[in-house]
């Protein structure tokens, strides 16, 4: 298994936000966690990528393996760095104040592989021609939907082999939506980026991964292949409506 | 009209001064949104220890001999490692003082006030050490005087207009052209997905004070050459004031602290060149109020968004 998360329990302040949860990723797979807000899945994802203190949870039991070694004593920052594991967080959270350019410079700062930098950034710009034409200009005056795509274009940038998406959907309409998750399948396929997608719409979550886990008030209540998942009924009822 | 000439240089100078101090607190605003209220002292810290690493090296303690050091050998000296010796007093200011604060979520208001008490701490703390008497800088340069008719200007005065300048060069560089520069300016904007570029905040932080830090020492040195009388509160006011230049400038931005400090001085020199020199400090800050109330956001700056 590429990650590992196993028996998780995690607070924030006094209040014990995920239960003992237990999933993983394999090399290569698109993982989804759905759930309703509050579920715990935000915090997932802040718990792996080792947010610090006074942002981040605090794990009070279990295990996060990275091809079978804990990772929980490594600082953040080289959670990026050595282990390529890298989120697009919700909200987007670019640096607005930089250009389009600069914010995928910045997110190159801690590669090691310079020689593929180049590369990697015209293959950016080929999955996002919009930001190549806005390249220069600061980017918080993106459009939202441009916004995103440079959030997943810096996640790109920063050497990500594993992506961590939260809630990647939200604030789009339909049509760039859809446009948006058929670019991360061309990265999950070229570039063979394993992906783990944290997201409120089952729905189109599940049409997208291979296999899923149903996180409920910080348990996993289901798990299986996306076409199992989408056919179970108390999932059907629960997050697909009806 | 050599009346003026001779204020100009004398504005340079002063502005000079300001700029290199100013530029620290907008570093350190830039990056972290905290007024670093012990700056201005950090900057009397760097006279300091420029006064102790030269009387050192002209063998007052002992251990080297007198004399065996030229006065342009020992300045050689003294700038690195005054600058040197100044960053790591920032630095253990932002790492027993500011981290803790900052990594317990504290509002940064709680950061200010503990910024206020660091520079208190670092006045009185220089009283307790070395007492009230003041101390006498010793003179290391020869002093070469260029007249141009009633003109004149001393080499120490060009030194110190050009060491600003070349500071303010470098640090404009630094913020815009390379990665860490950029790091410093996306962490006042968002710190939350810093680490997630794999930058590590905390060596950011550091960084940026070593450099504030370190061109305060400077000042610190190039001004006890020019006025060689130290005490615990010389920096008090010319830390009020250049942190008055960096916001009036637009705090947070490179070019507005390094334009602010020399406005400053000029409108400084300008109010003593025609009226009573008492009425420096009252006409100077007046004029500065004024620009704030036609440009809150000082000079440089734009509401709430590029800071640095």
């Amino acid at each position: 298994m590429l990650l590992s998360v196993k028996n998780l329990h995690v607070k924030y302040g006094n209040i014990e936000a995920l239960h003992g949860i237990s999933f993983d990723i394999d090399e290569g797979e698109i993982v989804t966690l759905i759930g309703a807000n509050g579920a715990g899945k935000s915090t997932t994802l802040h718990t792996i990528t080792r947010l610090p203190p006074p942002d981040g949870p605090r794990v009070t039991e279990g295990e996060i393996l990275f091809k079978g070694q804990s990772i929980l004593k490594i600082p953040a920052h080289k959670i990026v760095s050595d282990l390529h594991i890298t989120l697009a967080p919700e909200g987007r959270h670019i640096f607005g104040n930089l250009t389009v350019l600069e914010n995928l410079t910045l997110a190159t700062y801690a590669r090691k592989d310079r020689d593929n930098i180049p590369k990697d950034l015209q293959r950016v710009f080929e999955l996002f021609p919009r930001l190549e034409e806005r390249r220069k200009q600061r980017s918080e005056s993106l459009s939202g939907g441009e916004q995103q795509m440079l959030a997943v274009g810096r996640a790109f940038m920063s050497g990500g082999r594993i992506l961590l998406l939260d809630e990647p959907s939200m604030g789009l309409a339909p049509l760039l939506m859809y446009e948006k998750f058929r670019t991360l399948k061309r990265l999950n396929q070229e570039e063979g980026i394993t992906i783990l997608l944290v997201e409120q719409n089952a729905r189109i979550a599940l049409q997208f991964a291979h296999r899923g886990y149903v996180l409920d008030t910080g348990e996993i209540v289901a798990q299986g292949s996306s076409a199992q998942l989408t056919n179970d009924p108390d999932v059907k009822k629960a997050y697909l409506g009806g | 009209m050599e009346i003026l000439v001779q204020n100009i240089f004398n504005a340079l100078q002063w502005g000079s001064f300001y700029a290199l101090i100013a530029l620290g607190y907008t570093l350190v605003y830039g990056v972290l949104l905290l007024i670093n209220f012990a700056h201005g002292d950090i900057f009397m810290v760097g006279a300091y220890i420029a006064f102790f690493l030269t009387t050192f090296f002209l063998g007052e303690y002992g251990v080297i001999a007198p004399g065996s050091l030229a006065g342009v050998t020992i300045l050689m000296l003294a700038v690195p490692l005054t600058m040197i010796l100044t960053s790591m007093v920032g630095v253990t200011l932002e790492r027993v003082a500011y981290r803790p604060l900052r990594d317990k979520g504290a509002h940064r208001l709680y950061v200010v006030i503990t910024a206020l008490m660091c520079g208190l701490i670092l006045e009185n703390g220089n009283l307790a050490l070395l007492g009230a008497s003041r101390k006498k800088f010793p003179e290391l340069l020869e002093k070469t005087v260029w007249t141009f008719g009633n003109v004149s200007v001393t080499n120490l005065k060009v030194m110190v207009i050009f060491a600003a300048l070349l500071v303010f060069l470098f640090l404009q560089f630094v913020v815009t052209r390379t990665k860490t520069g950029m790091a410093m300016r996306a962490i006042s904007y968002d710190k939350f997905a810093i680490p997630l570029m794999g930058i590590p905040i905390n060596n950011i932080i550091v960084f940026t004070f070593i450099l504030g830090s370190g061109f305060a020492g400077l000042a610190g040195l190039l001004f006890a050459m020019s006025y060689p009388i130290l005490e615990p509160y010389m920096g008090a006011l010319i830390g009020w004031k250049a942190f008055i230049a960096a916001v009036v400038g637009g705090i947070g931005d490179i070019r507005g602290a390094f334009l602010g400090g020399f406005l400053l001085a000029f409108v400084e020199i300008g109010v003593v060149a025609v009226f009573p020199s008492t009425l420096r400090d009252l006409m100077a800050f007046s004029v500065l109020l004024i620009i704030l109330w036609w440009k809150p956001t000082g000079l440089f700056g734009i509401a709430k968004t590029t800071k640095i």
